[in-house]
């Protein structure tokens, strides 16, 4: 393939052996040397293994139709979506730089591929040569300048973008940093950032980092839907109904590197958010494809005979008490003992099973998962109801009744109840608030004591830079620590993810002392679909890769 | 008569307007625009994100003003950008205010807004989504009136009689069971593998395109049974009552086979208060279906009007409440006019 390196990053050989000798997983492997700016590929063959893929190609016919269940909210600019069903109804033709896949790997889309120097502050990014935009203008280095630009503008409400590329930020102007991103010639840029930066190429991959024409003007992306990828939206309306077709007229990059895409059409139906009307649309024979399966929902499709996909996930349930809230006068969640003991209250493996079914892994109240490449394996946390009453009394705050809010929505609920369960067990006074998805959402951040879903991201440290870092805009658990936000900084200036876990480990433990969240599982995340549908598998950040849909012939 | 229906049509007017003015008011507090700004914008805007989107689009006027700048009898806002550009009521965002922009743009001008969850007009969305809620109507009216009027008068013709007891037991539970209990029966019943009937669909998305007996009778027969009950009840009371009277006495001494003085002399003086009660269900029905039409996602205008109150979606919202208050009170203008025709008893001025 043309992406492969000539030159290989140390580090990536390093944990090449480091998976020979049994000491890190497939998974993590591929991670860590993708994001390195191995090639898959060259990653495979690193470990002595084939890349798969295209082996499925073979059987998908060209032509035909998908129908598929998802959730439809408005378009808006990309580098403001806040809903992964925002990126799946664009993705047809806006297309990324790079594409997390469903084992943990990174590949390389309009990039054809990057280098990064040892302490990851210089990147080198190669340019897909032979990309055109469907107007019929070249691919070239300046649209990815003109893309980097856009996200790192932080003047845009709502722009998700500039806090991910954090780094490539000036606080000064809000604007890209002057000269970080040079332009070498056509095909190459060449990005020099102020200090380490290693979730560089993996921000890239995020789903609010689709590609967009330098004529976009930050309105409807369907509007005027020039983009790179081979279909093209017929049918846009918000909540009921998306449909894109092929575009016959463009000639894909794509098509020849990784194969594909094989359906003309491909329409996405909204049926709520109501798993049953999901259930029903599937047995209905509606829809050929869910988006999501979810709770008891996914023994019942089982029993209706489906394929069922599952991805392993870092995805998870934050149950967070917020350190700044203040209800009636006082902060009750300020004082650390508190919030320790409402993490001791709770078995975790106990809110998996009842709050999840078991369909998952149990978590340890820090948000770094075991697939994260950089996971340190430090002591689970301590299980200890009468030692959290103690705690409790200690500071004072054994009468006090928490408000546990969480949405109305399955497991979300279930989990909560469950917290609030073992809360109760341990002596504590809780009270349940359910509110529904309009007004959660409108406070998320704020509420006193909740339940929040976190999608995840590749690396550990990336959501741990989003939601716990000092003064972030998605920082929940109000949790301001000056430790943590040096360890962080730190971890993130260490390309070597073994070394970096060493600070992980620290970090990890931080996060546990501090009481900083309940963390009780990881999702694993399921999809059902009928078994002529081909590459429809499960993916660990919902991502649906429109190209890679067909039916069986 | 002619100025019987010029009053009826002023206080739908003025009934329009203070009801659409409760909307207005409802949906332009303070939590509802935060709402509105993070479905909008970005669902973890800040604070100082949100008030400053607020403003940049005019939500931060007086409520007075906007209401009527929605209305159309004060001139649209027109607000300069943080990057220089110009965003307006009446002419979206451009760089600089267009000549040809008018001035104002409100339901008098014939302008009923932007729609912000379905991106689109409000005057089309509501159009589409009536006409197949109409569909869902007629075919429910369809079913629900012919065999509503059945059962009510062979009930009604002999009370007491066990077909009476009979009947009136069926009617009582139809009607005695909400939609979204019935709905859901249903659906468990006919339509999933739980019970492997599978006769017919448990969802009517497909219906909105191509309705068939198999993905439309569900929600049909859902609306249908509840209102049937109902109207079946006052039928049977109405014939009963009519049953008594000295005339159909007269007729079955004379010796009138029981068939004739049904049909001929008792069913159009007992289908009196009926129609009332039909024309009545009218309101009921939109009541309906918001219930049905949410659980087999079938996206008409009950469905439009959950979807425009979650997201607070205000012009659509404003434009749901006049098209219901016409409804509502077009229904009743044509039943106080038909029993007129019906009642030679009565008048209207």
């Amino acid at each position: 393939m043309s992406f492969v390196k000539t030159r290989i990053h140390p580090a990536a050989e390093m944990h090449a052996q480091e998976h020979l000798d049994g000491q890190i997983d497939r998974r993590e492997f591929l991670t860590r040397a993708t994001a390195l700016g191995v090639g898959a590929a060259a990653a495979y063959g690193l470990i002595g293994a084939t890349a798969p893929g295209k082996a499925m190609a073979q059987e998908a016919q060209q032509g035909g139709t998908l129908r598929i269940q998802m959730e439809l909210p408005a378009l808006k600019d990309p580098r403001v979506a806040d809903w992964s069903e925002i990126a799946n109804q664009t993705r047809g033709w806006l297309e990324y730089l790079v594409e997390y896949q469903r084992d943990g790997s990174l590949r390389p889309m309009l990039l054809e591929g990057w280098e990064v120097n040892d302490d990851a502050t210089v990147y080198t990014l190669k340019v897909r040569q032979g990309v055109t935009w469907n107007n019929g203008d070249a691919f070239t280095a300046q649209d990815v300048l003109h893309n980097i630009t856009r996200w790192c503008d932080q003047e845009v409400e709502g722009n998700s973008m500039a806090g991910r590329l954090k780094t490539l930020v000036d606080p000064e102007t809000k604007q890209l940093l002057d000269g970080a991103v040079k332009v070498m010639d056509d095909h190459t840029l060449e990005i020099t950032l102020p200090r380490p930066d290693i979730t560089l190429i993996a921000s890239f991959a995020d789903y609010p980092a689709a590609v967009v024409h330098q004529s976009y003007d930050n309105g409807d992306p369907a509007a005027n839907p020039i983009g790179t990828g081979p279909y093209l939206p017929v049918e846009v309306s918000p909540n009921v109904r998306t449909v894109i077709e092929r575009n016959a007229d463009h000639e894909w990059w794509g098509t020849e590197v990784y194969g594909g895409p094989y359906l003309d059409r491909i329409e996405f139906t909204d049926y709520g958010t109501d798993p049953a009307a999901w259930l029903a649309a599937i047995e209905s024979e509606e829809v050929d494809m869910l988006y999501e399966s979810v709770g008891e929902f996914i023994e019942i499709m089982d029993s209706l005979g489906l394929e069922k996909s599952d991805a392993v996930t870092a995805n998870t349930l934050v149950i967070r008490p917020n350190q700044v809230a203040e209800v009636n006068g006082m902060k009750p969640y300020a004082d650390a003992r508190v919030r320790r003991a409402l993490a001791m209250a709770c078995d975790n493996s106990v809110l998996l099973e009842l709050g999840y079914a078991g369909l998952g892994e149990v978590a340890e109240n820090h948000h770094v998962c075991p697939i994260h490449p950089e996971y340190a394996k430090i002591d689970a946390p301590v299980y200890d109801p009468e030692g959290a009453m103690a705690l409790l009394e200690e500071a004072g705050m054994a009468d006090y009744e928490h408000e546990l809010i969480c949405l109305d929505s399955g497991f979300q609920r279930d989990t909560s109840d469950a917290v609030a369960a073992q809360l109760r067990d341990a002596g504590i006074n809780v009270k349940r608030t359910i509110l529904p998805g309009s007004t959660f959402w409108n406070d998320w951040a704020k509420f006193p004591f909740s339940a929040t879903e976190w999608n995840m991201r590749p690396l550990g440290v990336q959501v741990l830079a989003l939601a716990y870092r000092s003064g972030e805009a998605w920082n929940e658990s109000g949790f301001a620590n000056e430790q943590f936000d040096s360890l962080l900084e730190e971890a993130m200036a260490i390309a070597d993810a073994g070394q970096r876990s060493e600070i992980m480990a620290k970090i990890e433990k931080l996060m546990q002392d501090e009481g900083v969240i309940i963390q009780p599982y990881w999702r694993s995340i399921y999809r059902h679909y009928l078994a002529k549908v081909i590459g429809a598998e499960a993916h660990p950040t919902f991502e649906i890769h429109v190209y890679k849909l067909g039916l069986s012939a | 008569m002619a100025g019987f229906i010029l009053r009826r049509f002023g206080i739908m007017i003025l009934t329009a307007l203070c009801l659409t003015f409760v909307v207005f008011f409802l949906t332009n507090l303070a939590p509802n625009l935060e709402k509105l700004a993070k479905t909008q914008g970005n669902a973890r805007m800040t604070d100082a994100e949100v008030t400053s989107w607020l403003a940049n689009r005019g939500y931060d006027q007086n409520i007075f003003v906007k209401y009527g700048e929605w209305l159309g009898v004060v001139p649209g806002y027109v607000i300069e950008q943080p990057d220089g550009t110009y965003r307006g009521r009446c002419f979206d965002q451009a760089e600089a205010i267009p000549d040809d922009a008018p001035r104002f743009c409100g339901v008098v001008q014939g302008d009923w807004g932007y729609s912000s969850v379905f991106r689109d007009e409000v005057l089309g969305i509501i159009g589409l989504r009536l006409g197949l809620t109409g569909k869902l109507m007629f075919w429910v009216m369809m079913v629900m009136v012919p065999s509503a009027l059945i059962l009510g008068v062979l009930a009604g013709m002999r009370e007491g009689s066990r077909l009476d007891r009979g009947l009136s037991s069926i009617s009582i539970v139809t009607t005695a069971t909400p939609e979204y209990v019935s709905g859901v029966i249903l659906i468990t019943v006919f339509a999933s593998s739980a019970v492997g009937l599978k006769w017919f669909k448990g969802t009517a998305t497909s219906a909105m395109e191509n309705a068939t007996f198999e993905n439309f009778f569900l929600p049909v027969i859902t609306i249908a049974l509840y209102g049937m009950g109902y109207i079946a009840r006052m039928t049977r009371a109405s014939m009963a009552e009519v049953m008594q009277q000295q005339y159909i006495r007269t007729a079955i001494l004379k010796g009138v086979p029981f068939r004739q003085v049904v049909l001929k002399h008792a069913l159009r003086n007992a289908l009196i208060a009926p129609f009332t009660v039909i024309m009545l269900q009218f309101p009921w029905l939109l009541n309906g279906v918001v219930i049905v039409e949410t659980l087999f996602n079938y996206k008409g205008f009950g469905w439009t009007l959950v979807q425009a109150a979650s997201n607070n979606d205000i012009e659509l919202l404003l434009g749901v409440s006049v098209v219901s208050v016409f409804v509502v009170l077009i229904t009743q203008l044509i039943s106080d006019i038909g029993y007129v025709y019906l009642n030679p008893r009565i008048r209207v001025s």
